[in-house]
């Protein structure tokens, strides 16, 4: 028997897909060809809101009309989805995505005006359906999580939290060992109890289980999480409402390079592919607490590399104040750096000109043979949101030392070093990227 | 010149033709059976529709001997019929024509029904026979004769008459002759064929040895205009001609010979042509000397201010007539004809007549259209490859432009009319490469074509539309169905489901202009799949 809680989503789900359908009916009834008016979610459509802070759909609407050659097919495969969809809120089922892949996968024969019998599936790969998912979640403006479609999710929590899930009333503090997995609709959840100073994302679940086990949420009343790896919606959802409810600072922790910093940037601004979600999934007050590239070199390599006059007019082009930042100390010594750094492959180098766009890496790269290999990206200016002079100036030591850092490496010098110094230390003295 | 005449006075025309039959059509006795029945069907239909009157032609085939290869070929038609005194010599003499009027006409000056006659007194020694009545006479005449090969001249076998008890008129031809049938048949039928296409005004029966019945039934009941005899034009003739003229004329004087025989030819253009001629306008036609006429005939061939020749002596078919031969042989998709306006080339006025048929049953054109090809309503079936249509066909027209491609089933019928067409050689099967006439040719196939071409672009923009009301009609049920789940309860799902199917029919229909018949169809299709 589902829960209340699940009951009402239920109901205002089913209330949602029948009143937008009715319209259509309307539409097709009145003899006028049916169009669905759906948010355009394109690269191109895709903006960052500076005051917002997050990634979100732009205002270009696409009209799919039923009647048009080239939107027929998409039509037909929106409302089938919102059909399968609908039906499965009805019977109280929580389809996976991949349920409604093979619940709406079925051949239309018809016969052709020469006579051919001609056989088409409703859609072929999971890709497409997870596609027209998508459409109906924007063409709807709800989620897929209030529309009780499961996804897999490996988000996991502890701390002193009391939730609401289901019918059952579950204390985050008394989890043992383990921790709480995040289920798929975070909104069901309700918060009855939280002793918490801030939120603690840890990309690596290696990571979240030292410091659970250090008790590290304990000693420094924090709301432990990890995405394990890169978040998916539900714990992206998860960190944003708690934070958003309980007024709490959330610090993320990942690992040093280009794809630590991208997670990063999926907390706090939403992703690219997913932009209409980040309204409710993003974070934009989430802070990178580390591992920053400072923490490792400290930033006596940026120093040099500024001392050339149009290195550093370039820099501050792109990120005006980068030269005058305040002065830092590395964590790790000489030969720490030696033991733990591990160096950067082409691909982490791609992905950060993705950031930080080309400007950066041809002014910090030093081996000509590496800048080679980065010269496709050419003309890339990265994301506006990676063109502040903190991130550029960790960006510019990482393409200057092509080196990158697990936590693990922080955890390694010493759990107690990393739950007792690095972290509170970092956290008392403001040592973060906004 | 004279030298030329001495030839003809030495040899007579009928010797002449028994040593060179196969100049006439006669090689083997195959081509003869062909050529003797079509020969006869000629003469035939010029009894009838040149002089306005519905043909009905009747052609028998009968073994006439039960050992050797011997075939009695009659042709019956309803024509205008021949006086009772001519007979003889029209069936037993050969010998030129007396008149100096020109008209359009199949046969010139009936020689062919004498070769027929005489390549049956060669192959089987049996005489003609020929059953004649003129409309108004009281009596239907009979003669059996023979021609006398060396004095070309008719003998009667047998003569005589009966009275008639209905109103008939028309002729009836029967000779036997040596042929081979089996080898001939399917090129008869062919001719046959091809002369239906262009004749849907006329009634033609054929029995063949094997009693089998071939039957073209009339179709149409307009008649082309007949053919009005008129004087030949002046840039038009020739020496001989004009040899015969002077020679059995009543006219005082070669000035008023010039105006009375001639059309164009006023008293300023005749005095001009004989003053460049050097020839006094009073003198006597007959008294006129050879080298007098040349210089006639030359001036008459040079002079360049005439009205072109009056193209009232043809008889075109006319587009309508064109259209329902090729819609009965064919059974076309599409159908077109065009009568181009008259021409003319050396003082021989001429029309160009086209039809297209595409589609259907139209049979396949491998590398260029299927041509049909005609010359004063007789289909040409031998020599296509030198004929000047078929150059115009292949080296004239880009068919690509006019969105074809072969193979394709397309025909191009080609009808030159003209009181002289310009026959490349002996054979009257291939029409030779003038100018005037390749141009119009060439014109009147572009102009058929570039009809076909809209037709062809309308079709493939109308299936573009089918195609687009396809894509989005199979989606119909799928898009019904859903908006019914979600909107009916389960006892009147399938209510709101049909409905919906129906006005969405209605809304591709009218979006994309195709009908709602065949949108139906489609979402019925799937209905009945599933």
């Amino acid at each position: 028997m589902p829960s209340q809680i699940d009951l009402a989503a239920r109901n205002k789900a089913l209330d949602i897909i029948k009143n937008s359908m009715r319209s259509l009916v309307e539409q097709i009834s009145r003899g006028e060809k049916p169009i669905l008016v759906i948010p355009k979610r394109t690269l191109a459509n895709t903006i960052y809101d500076l005051r917002k802070k997050m990634l979100l759909l732009g205002p270009e609407i696409q009209h799919r009309s039923f009647t048009d050659v080239n939107e027929a097919k998409k039509f037909m495969q929106t409302l089938l989805m919102a059909s399968i969809i609908f039906d499965a809120l009805r019977n109280n089922e929580y389809p996976t995505i991949r349920d409604l892949y093979y619940r709406g996968k079925h051949s239309i024969s018809y016969k052709t005006i020469d006579g051919k019998h001609v056989s088409e599936n409703t859609w072929e790969e999971q890709r497409e359906s997870d596609g027209v998912i998508r459409d109906l979640e924007v063409y709807l403006s709800v989620l897929r999580e209030d529309l009780l479609i499961l996804s897999k999710e490996k988000g996991k929590v502890v701390g002193n939290l009391v939730i609401r899930s289901g019918d059952d009333t579950i204390d985050l503090s008394k989890m043992g060992h383990g921790a709480y997995a995040i289920e798929p609709t975070p909104d069901l959840i309700e918060f009855v109890d939280v002793d918490a100073e801030y939120i603690l994302v840890v990309e690596k679940d290696a990571v979240f289980q030292q410091l659970h086990r250090y008790g590290f949420w304990r000693k420094y009343k924090a709301i432990l999480v990890t995405s394990a790896g890169q978040p998916d919606r539900a714990t992206r959802r998860f960190v944003r409402r708690l934070s958003d409810e309980y007024k709490l600072p959330v610090y993320i922790l990942a690992d040093s390079d280009p794809y630590g910093y991208y997670i990063y940037s999926v907390f706090k601004t939403g992703s690219i592919t997913l932009s209409y979600e980040s309204e409710r999934l993003a974070t934009p007050s989430a802070k990178f607490i580390g591992v920053m590239m400072t923490d490792i070199f400290g930033d006596s390599v940026f120093r040099k590399i500024i001392k050339d006059k149009d290195a550093r007019k370039t820099l501050e082009e792109i990120a005006p104040g980068v030269s005058e930042l305040k002065p830092k100390n590395p964590y790790l010594s000489e030969s720490e750096r030696s033991n733990f750094v591990i160096k950067a492959k082409t691909k982490d180098l791609e992905r950060a000109v993705e950031l930080v766009g080309y400007k950066v890496a041809d002014v910090c790269i030093e081996d000509k043979d590496v800048k080679n290999k980065i010269k496709k990206k050419e003309g890339l200016t990265g994301y506006p949101w990676f063109s502040t002079p903190e991130w550029t100036r960790e960006l510019c030591i990482f393409f200057n030392t092509l080196s990158k850092l697990e936590i693990e490496a922080m955890a390694s010098k010493g759990l107690k070093f990393l739950a007792d110094k690095y972290i509170p230390e970092k956290l008392s003295i403001g040592d973060w990227i906004d | 010149m004279s030298e030329l005449k001495e030839v003809y006075r030495a040899v007579s025309p009928a010797e002449f033709f028994y040593k060179y039959r196969e100049i006439a059509g006669f090689a083997n006795p195959a081509r003869a059976i062909y050529q003797t029945i079509r020969e006869l069907v000629e003469n035939a239909l010029d009894a009838t529709d040149v002089h306005g009157i519905p043909p009905d032609v009747k052609i028998t085939i009968r073994k006439a001997d039960e050992t050797q290869d011997f075939y009695q070929v009659t042709v019956e038609d309803n024509g205008i019929g021949i006086p009772p005194n001519i007979v003889p010599n029209a069936f037993g003499k050969v010998l030129f024509s007396s008149k100096y009027v020109l008209r359009q006409s199949r046969g010139m000056y009936g020689l062919g029904v004498k070769m027929v006659v005489l390549y049956a007194q060669m192959t089987t020694g049996r005489p003609v026979e020929v059953i004649t009545s003129k409309s108004g006479y009281k009596r239907i005449y009979y003669f059996k004769l023979r021609i006398d090969v060396n004095k070309n001249e008719p003998v009667v076998i047998e003569a005589g008459s009966w009275r008639k008890t209905r109103d008939w008129h028309g002729t009836i031809v029967s000779v036997t002759i040596e042929g081979d049938w089996s080898r001939a048949k399917s090129r008869v039928l062919e001719y046959l064929h091809r002369t239906a296409i262009v004749l849907p005004y006329a009634n033609i029966v054929m029995l063949t040895p094997e009693n089998e019945i071939v039957y073209y039934p009339r179709i149409v009941n307009t008649m082309p205009r007949p053919p009005v005899e008129t004087r030949p034009h002046p840039q038009g003739t020739d020496l001989e001609f004009l040899n015969s003229l002077v020679k059995n004329t009543d006219f005082k004087t070669i000035e008023e010979l010039l105006i009375h025989s001639f059309q164009s030819m006023g008293e300023v253009t005749a005095k001009q042509i004989l003053q460049v001629a050097g020839i006094n306008p009073e003198r006597k036609p007959s008294e006129l000397s050879d080298n007098e006429l040349l210089s006639l005939i030359n001036a008459m061939k040079t002079y360049d201010k005439y009205k072109p020749p009056s193209s009232r002596a043809l008889s075109p078919l006319g587009e309508e007539i064109i259209k329902a031969g090729l819609r009965r042989a064919f059974n076309p998709e599409y159908v077109d004809a065009v009568s181009r306006r008259p021409s003319a080339y050396s003082g021989h006025p001429f029309v160009v007549e086209v039809g297209i048929a595409y589609g259907g049953n139209t049979p396949i054109g491998e590398d260029k259209p299927i041509v049909l090809r005609y010359a004063n309503k007789i289909p040409l079936l031998y020599d296509e490859a030198t004929d000047v249509i078929t150059e115009v066909v292949k080296e004239d027209i880009s068919w690509d432009n006019y969105m074809i491609s072969f193979p394709s089933p397309l025909v191009i019928l080609v009808h030159v009319c003209s009181t002289k067409i310009p026959f490349k050689g002996v054979g009257k099967e291939s029409i030779a490469d003038i100018p005037e006439l390749r141009k119009e040719i060439k014109l009147g196939i572009m102009e058929v074509t570039r009809g076909l071409k809209q037709y062809l672009s309308k079709k493939v923009k109308e299936e573009e539309a089918r195609r687009k009301a396809e894509a989005v009609a199979k989606y119909i049920p799928e898009v019904a169905r859903s908006l019914a789940v979600i909107l009916a309860d389960e006892n009147e799902l399938n209510t709101l489901r049909k409905e919906i199917i129906s006005k969405l029919t209605t809304i591709v229909a009218k979006k994309t202009g195709v009908s709602l018949d065949l949108i139906h169809g489609i979402v019925k299709s799937i209905e009945a799949e599933a």
